[in-house]
């Protein structure tokens, strides 16, 4: 399988000079199976220009399917989805998949991110077909030829890491997260934050406990671990309730799950190219000092990573 | 007035290489007034990188206050709203003026975008500034930041988006973006809206050619662009609101076909700036 990223930025695209070498388009991965169909993880606007490339071949006949696996709603992995232009080709098949919310269906989020006044098209007025697919996680399920994944993650309102197993390799995409150590993000809106390594109540550590085991379990052996490393060490002490990682996290999860490759992604906004660098290079030499086995690397738009039997 | 472009693309941001020179981020336009007054025009992806170089100011110090123009709560005019750092600060004061059948339903319009499905600030009450919202009656000038502003509503697709003239001193100032004018260009009360500013911005997403192809978008081409700021008799056009596909030399073609077309219908005298990210213009 081939992994590409179309966007790696978090929160929102930055534009500009500063951001031309990583890239400042907001999150989507495309991961293509040997001889399959796309698979799209996040439909941030890095799913603009993919949209348009897939348009060159089968979707712009008409006669394209897409799976799109949506880590949660928030604005920088969703607001992509009205500019991939296969939505726009009668024939073309998509079917969207995202974990189930207790209160509302997963259609109706969409259908609200471009109802009247917020954008002109709405759902259905789409010419393609568009299926929704809530999942629970834990939930095990076959796109093609691909094994499918997912557990939960600790971000404001639940995202969802998703596990790809095919052509003898795998990919994990683990986006956005906090650590499992200093707040359990779930429903409630957290005005401030606890202190970083203030001691939790019992059943949260439990809670904790259990989605950090779930996330090993789900990255274990993997040969691509792409991972939520927003933050700085500095920046995580002071918003843990933003539901984001630092390096530091990735290496420990990567460690523990025995990973082939760490990628480090959903790079913040306010992170120039160069500083962006410097973060690369510290965090390869923090993993070189602890022995780790496996690689790190720092997605940029345009990065190609070949997985498995490819040929 | 002092302009300043902040953000001047359409739709959706376009970061990469190829729009280092114009922007990728979508519109937003700061003014200040000869008094020293704040006015923001749109809250695209722009209002963000307009909210950090206002940390050295009063606003960083919770003592900062604004109006905010909406033209219209279209994603690329309100996304950058979540990202403007002064309106998480306590003490400053900002009013948003937009188009609503009243004043709450255009809150709830911007409610809309903070829902937690989409964003983790879950609703408006957990901005820190004090952040009020008025819905503006079309042709009914007011009162914001020094100036003496006026909106009107143009067709923008299956909805409209308001245009405002500023003006200060007897020097005006005027916006249009996302304009989808029928075949006989703006409406009367529009062109009055325009008529003599010395600064025109106005949406030119298009070039006539993809214009025709998407007339249903309710964008203008350069030349609904020049047609208007010839009839209005503005001494300054400004370009803006460029398609997330145009690279910076499709942005330059377009300006320099926009300078021709001026020139042969009777426009020789305006002048013509294509806006970019960055740009500061005096009226």
């Amino acid at each position: 399988m081939r992994v590409r990223f179309w966007g790696v930025r978090g929160s929102i695209p930055v534009p500009g000079r500063s951001t031309n070498r990583y890239g400042g388009n907001t999150s989507c991965v495309e991961v293509r199976p040997r001889g399959g169909w796309p698979i799209i993880i996040d439909a941030g606007t890095g799913i603009r220009r993919l949209g348009k490339q897939l348009m060159d071949g089968a979707f712009g006949e008409g006669a394209g399917t897409a799976h799109i696996l949506v880590s949660h709603t928030h604005w920088d992995h969703i607001q992509g989805m009205p500019f991939f232009s296969p939505l726009y080709r009668r024939g073309n098949k998509l079917h969207v998949f995202a974990r189930q919310q207790s209160d509302t269906h997963l259609q109706a989020v969409f259908a609200s991110q471009t109802e009247d006044p917020y954008f002109p098209v709405p759902l259905t007025a789409l010419e393609a077909d568009i299926e929704f697919h809530e999942l629970i996680e834990g939930e095990r399920f076959q796109i093609g030829a691909t094994q499918v994944s997912c557990t939960r993650l600790n971000h404001p309102w639940v995202a969802m890491a998703y596990r790809l197993d095919v052509d003898g390799a795998s990919v994990v995409y683990c986006s956005d997260t906090a650590p499992f150590t200093d707040i359990l993000l779930e429903h409630e809106f957290i005005a401030k934050p606890p202190a970083v390594g203030a001691p939790l109540p019992q059943d949260i550590v439990s809670k904790l406990a259990a989605m950090h085991a779930g996330l090993v379990a789900l990255c274990r052996g993997t040969d691509l671990l792409i991972y939520d490393t927003q933050f700085t060490v500095d920046e995580y002490r002071q918003r843990p309730h933003w539901g984001h990682s630092t390096p530091e996290d990735a290496l420990l999860i990567a460690r523990e799950a025995g990973v082939e490759t760490l990628c480090l992604y959903h790079h913040a906004p306010m992170r120039d190219d160069d500083a962006q660098d410097k973060i690369l290079t510290a965090t390869r030499a923090a993993s070189r000092l602890a022995g780790d086995p496996f690689d790190v690397i720092a997605a940029y738009e345009g990065l190609e990573v070949v997985l498995g039997d490819d040929e | 007035m002092k302009v300043r472009f902040w953000g001047v693309r359409g739709s959706i941001p376009a970061p990469g290489p190829d729009t280092n020179r114009y922007g990728g981020n979508t519109s937003c336009v700061s003014v200040r007034s000869a008094t020293g007054e704040l006015t923001i025009v749109d809250m695209g992806t722009g209002l963000m990188h307009l909210g950090n170089a206002l940390l050295p100011t009063e606003f960083g110090k919770g003592q900062g206050h604004a109006t905010i123009l909406l033209s219209h709560a279209h994603w690329d005019h309100i996304q950058g709203l979540g990202f403007f750092a002064p309106v998480f600060i306590p003490g400053n004061q900002f009013v948003l003026r937009g188009h609503g059948k009243s004043s709450s339903m255009l809150e709830g319009i911007l409610e809309g975008q903070m829902n937690p499905s989409f964003s983790p600030l879950y609703t408006l009450r957990n901005l820190g500034a004090s952040f009020e919202v008025r819905a503006v009656s079309p042709g009914e000038p007011f009162l914001a930041g020094g100036l003496r502003v006026t909106a009107r509503p143009n067709p923008h697709g299956s909805t409209t988006a308001l245009a405002f003239r500023l003006e200060e001193d007897g020097r005006a100032l005027v916006y249009a973006s996302d304009a989808g004018y029928p075949d006989g260009g703006p409406s009367r009360e529009v062109l009055e809206l325009y008529r003599g500013a010395d600064t025109l911005i106005h949406d030119a997403t298009y070039t006539p050619a993809d214009q025709a192809t998407r007339r249903n978008r309710g964008f203008s081409s350069y030349e609904q662009a020049a047609d208007a700021a010839i009839a209005a008799g503005v001494r300054r056009l400004v370009t803006f609101h460029y398609d997330q596909d145009y690279a910076d030399a499709d942005v330059d073609a377009l300006r320099d076909a926009c300078r021709t077309y001026l020139d042969v219908h009777g426009g020789k005298d305006i002048e013509l700036v294509a806006a970019a990210e960055g740009m500061e213009l005096d009226v």
